[in-house]
């Protein structure tokens, strides 16, 4: 389409407009006369937009005593990226909940003003995974015009995830950080962790695989002396896909997505199944692999007796390694209510050491780094955030109008969620810690990409089940 | 076989999910209290505890340069080859330790001066780049300060000074630049910058143990202490008139050798007994104290503390040095007929800075605008590009351009009238001076506190270059203890005065 084009025949090009991006939701939805909930979402943006910016100057200030020079630049992305998304989203998912990109947005913003002040080289790239991100973001939308259609797709989408999760043992092509083999390198700067890709492919898989199956799964058929069961053989296919997964990743020595993984699982058959005896039979199976893993693998044990008692492994190294949870500790103990305000926390970057004295503070650890600097009320606020596209994502789930959809949408925002909370309670040490990225606001592009790919699929399934609902 | 209820109540289990999921979360934010609240305190002392070892990282490394607006480097770091790394160098000694402060890496802590107001640039940090292109490729470093002291003004000001107590501030009234600023007592800074801790303690011991405390070297004599202006605070009881009782301008004053006050029966006596009156021109010229006392009693209290306000008293400088006193001037409340009268001639607990006094002669020069006082000049990044650099403001309107012109105009006679306090002094030849002595009694010893401040050029329309002020304690070694500001302070300004116009600054 040619700008001459839309001069020539201006009517013309609106009516192929229509035809172009209009999907058979928005049909609906015209004809049930639903309103769309962009502009309450650009109204939330422009809030998002004024915190970010103002947020970054601050820390600035506190940094380097002056407004960062050239400062025009982030926030013409800023800005930028706000724009396109609400041109997206009015094309797009005209319907869909209004909270979750503005939030979603501003997560994305604060992690990027941390990172860049923590670790001043992983800013930029930051930056550009954020634009991938945002592509991601969009080819989603484009392609996926009805989440139905991911049903059809089952086996190969299955198939690519295993296949994705493999690729870090492939020799010379995977290889480990910090013990877990979970990275594969395509060239000398781009890396990325596939199991990311793989959580998003794996819901989508388990979900259709139980959205078909689900009665075979609630009806006892099979009797066993007195008492009906369930046929625990139609669950074969997918109980097999499931422990598969859960091997490769262990194999990969990363407990954290396993176990995000594993529960996500459980859950999903659950709420197809309704019957408790999968979830009994899956936690004591997971209880005691990891009872004699906590024995084979060192980095389970390690993580146990650290969260018990840090102070003890202060200054040992290895998988019993109590240094970072304690400095992640007292870097919130310091913030206490209010914080030290953005730019003025202890855990700064070294340059002498190229690093911070909180080992991986724009990653597992940034939460810590937001506890110092924004106290109880910047923690309690990124929880919030996080808290209010969660409930976006399970009204979504429960207005769903088929079982696949349903089921799709609760495994994404479980996977969401649960990562979240896994790793919140894992650095205030609440529960062992679980080395997994805080979403949309660590630092990591495959992370950052494939929260993305999860976030279009989710405003997917709200626009879907806002026209129909109402 | 019928479908059994649950299987159809998929919704239910979603709720119940997310009953779970907010207690989770519930349980998190319970946590957070914990450990951000209930525990804070145990865990920011243990934190001091942990972290000494890591932030001395940061003072390991090295600081930028403090450069005079000359180029002369006052403050530089050179390697140590001991275990700090770096030692901290100051080329000049004692000559700008007011200034730059000093670097204690030994304390790991950063005193007063420069050196901790901008220790955010001169510590090694990431950099901001000098172009757009460069926002990608950040790097550490450190930036360089340039301050607005002239180098040569300063070596001058100390000399004028010659080891007598007190200060000397030379100002550029337009903008505010601090062009020299020199105190006695003073320290070598590079003793306290040693690497070598029990010495260090010692010497520090030295300087801080003294019977007197505001006596301290450790002290800046131009901007922390504070000394009764005598009869240089006449410039604002002036200025009082011209902005609130014109016509007090307009009247001639009777002659008089004392003069007697209310409510009290010890008269005001003119210095040496004096016989002064006469136009307010002439009353200033040869600083008139039984006109000027009469005249703060016409004005009462309450203007005379709103203009001292206006011109900076009861306020802290907004300098960007640590640590400046404010002058004083009382409250209306608290002040009597009688001190009133003494309070019009800068006595009777009137306190001024040199800083101060240097910020009155500069507003009076400058149509009225107070601007900022400030030592900075620009911040210079490490590959040479201007990071920062000061853009002047006003701070106060302390008069009107009117007032402003006729105050000055009668200052003129301080040093044009024969008969002026400080017309026997060797100004500048081809510039007008205004200027305005001050000889005051020090209530806390015996002895007078000299003063003289001056401006020039001070002709009709013409643009200021300098206000100079300076204070000589008479209870300092060398001084006559009852000396005048004209004798004993009189020389110090000529000098840095002629000097700042020589050097064209």
């Amino acid at each position: 389409m040619t700008t001459s084009d839309t001069l020539s025949n201006k009517s013309g090009i609106t009516i192929r407009h229509s035809r172009i991006w209009r999907n058979e939701t928005q049909r609906v939805a015209r004809f049930l006369k639903v309103k769309p909930r962009r502009r309450s979402e650009l109204g939330l943006m422009v809030v998002g937009i004024a915190v970010v910016i103002s947020a970054m100057t601050l820390a600035s200030l506190a940094a380097t005593n002056q407004i960062p020079p050239h400062v025009y630049v982030p926030i013409a992305i800023i800005i930028g990226v706000c724009v396109i998304i609400q041109i997206i989203n009015r094309y797009l998912v005209p319907f869909a909940d209004p909270v979750i990109m503005p939030i979603t947005l501003v997560l994305n913003g604060m992690g990027w003003i941390m990172i860049k002040r923590l670790e001043p080289l992983a800013a930029t790239s930051q930056l550009l995974w954020t634009v991938v991100g945002i592509g991601v973001y969009t080819l989603t939308l484009v392609f996926i015009r009805r989440s139905r259609d991911l049903d059809k797709y089952r086996y190969l989408i299955g198939f690519f995830a295993f296949f994705l999760l493999l690729t870090p043992l492939i020799p010379h092509f995977g290889y480990s950080v910090d013990g877990a083999r979970l990275w594969v390198r395509l060239s000398s700067t781009l890396e990325f962790q596939p199991v990311e890709i793989a959580k998003i492919l794996l819901v989508v898989f388990f979900a259709s695989f139980f959205a078909e199956k689900k009665e075979l799964f609630a009806i006892p058929t099979k009797r066993v002396g007195n008492v009906l069961l369930p046929d625990l053989r139609v669950l074969g296919p997918v109980a097999l896909a499931a422990g598969a997964a859960l091997l490769i990743i262990l194999a990969e020595k990363d407990v954290g997505f396993s176990l995000i993984i594993f529960l996500v699982f459980l859950m999903m058959l659950w709420a197809a199944s309704g019957r408790w005896g999968y979830v009994i039979i899956g936690v004591g199976l997971f209880g005691l692999a990891t009872f004699f893993a906590a024995h084979i693998l060192g980095q389970i044990g390690g993580r146990f007796a650290v969260w018990i008692d840090p102070w003890k492994y202060y200054n040992t190294s290895g998988y019993y390694a109590g240094y970072q949870p304690v400095q992640g500790e007292l870097a919130f103990g310091r913030g206490g209510m209010f914080g030290s305000g953005l730019g003025l926390g202890l855990v700064h970057y070294i340059p002498n050491q190229g690093t911070t004295p909180l080992p991986v503070a724009t990653s597992d650890f940034i939460f810590a780094v937001f506890g110092e600097e924004l106290g109880l009320v910047g923690t309690t606020a990124l929880m919030v955030g996080y808290v209010l596209i969660i409930g976006a994502g399970l009204r979504a789930a429960a207005r769903a109008k088929s079982d696949f959809t349903k089921l799709l949408c609760l495994g994404l925002i479980l996977t969401f969620g649960l990562q979240t909370f896994f790793i919140m309670a894992g650095v205030t040490r609440l529960l062992p810690l679980t080395g997994v990225t805080l979403p949309l606001v660590s630092y990591g592009g495959s992370s950052l990409v494939a929260n993305y790919a999860l976030i279009a699929l989710l405003m997917r399934i709200s626009d879907e089940t806002n026209t129909i609902a109402s | 076989m019928p479908v059994p209820p649950e299987v159809l109540y998929m919704d239910k289990r979603i709720k119940l999910i997310a009953l779970g999921l907010v207690f989770c979360f519930l349980l998190l934010f319970l946590q957070l209290n914990n450990i951000q609240i209930i525990q804070e305190k145990s865990l920011r002392y243990k934190s001091t505890n942990v972290y000494d070892d890591i932030t001395q990282n940061v003072l390991d490394l090295p600081r930028g340069e403090i450069l005079t607006s000359d180029g002369t480097v006052i403050a530089e770091s050179k390697p140590s080859h001991d275990a700090y790394g770096y030692q901290r160098i100051y080329p000049k000694g004692s000559l700008f330790a007011d200034i730059t402060g000093y670097f204690d890496v030994v304390d790991g802590s950063i005193q007063y001066g420069v050196e901790s107001v901008y220790n955010n640039y001169l510590e090694t940090h990431v950099t901001a780049g000098g172009s757009p292109g460069k926002l990608i490729s950040q790097q550490t470093g450190t930036d360089s300060i340039v301050l607005t002291i002239n180098a040569k003004l300063q070596k001058i000001a100390e000399q004028a000074l010659g080891g007598r107590v007190g200060a000397v501030v030379a100002i550029d009234p337009v903008n505010g630049d601090i062009l020299a600023l020199y105190a006695n007592p003073t320290y070598n800074p590079n003793v306290l910058a040693s690497h070598n801790a029990s010495f260090v303690q010692e010497e520090a011991k030295k300087l801080e143990d003294l019977s007197d405390p505001a006596a301290s070297p450790l002290i800046d004599g131009a901007t922390q202490l504070t000394y009764p202006p005598g009869s240089t605070f006449k410039i604002v009881t002036t200025s009082t008139i011209y902005d609130y009782d014109p016509h007090l301008a307009a009247i001639s004053y009777p002659f008089l050798p004392q003069l007697s006050l209310p409510d009290s029966n010890v008269p005001l006596h003119n210095f040496d007994n004096e016989v002064c009156g006469g136009s307010l021109a002439l009353a200033l010229a040869v600083s008139c104290d039984t006109t000027y006392s009469q005249i703060g009693l016409d004005l009462g209290g309450n203007l005379m503390y709103k203009q001292a306000k206006r011109f900076g008293f009861d306020q802290v400088p907004p300098i960007d040095l640590p640590g400046a006193t404010p002058s004083v001037f009382p409250s209306p409340s608290t002040i009597s007929p009688p001190f009133l009268a003494y309070s019009a001639i800068g006595q009777g607990n009137v306190r001024e800075s040199a800083l101060q006094d240097a910020m009155v002669i500069a507003a009076v020069a400058n149509g009225g605008k107070l601007m900022t006082p400030h030592v900075l000049g620009r911040v210079i990044g490490p590959d040479g590009q201007i990071v920062y650099t000061y853009h002047p403001h006003m701070w106060l309107r302390a008069t009107t351009p009117a007032t402003a012109a006729a105050v000055r105009e009668l200052m003129l006679g301080v040093t044009e009238n024969p008969a002026g306090t400080a017309a026997t002094q060797t100004w500048p030849t081809g510039v007008q001076v205004a200027a305005k002595t001050g000889t005051a009694q020090n209530g806390t010893n015996a002895c007078i506190d000299d003063w003289l401040v001056a401006t020039a050029p001070a002709g009709n329309k013409e643009v200021p270059k300098v206000a100079v002020a300076a204070v000589v304690s008479g209870a300092s070694a060398g001084v006559v203890c009852d000396g005048t500001g004209a004798a004993v302070a009189g020389p110090v300004v000529s000098t840095v005065l002629t000097a700042a116009l020589k050097e064209g600054l």
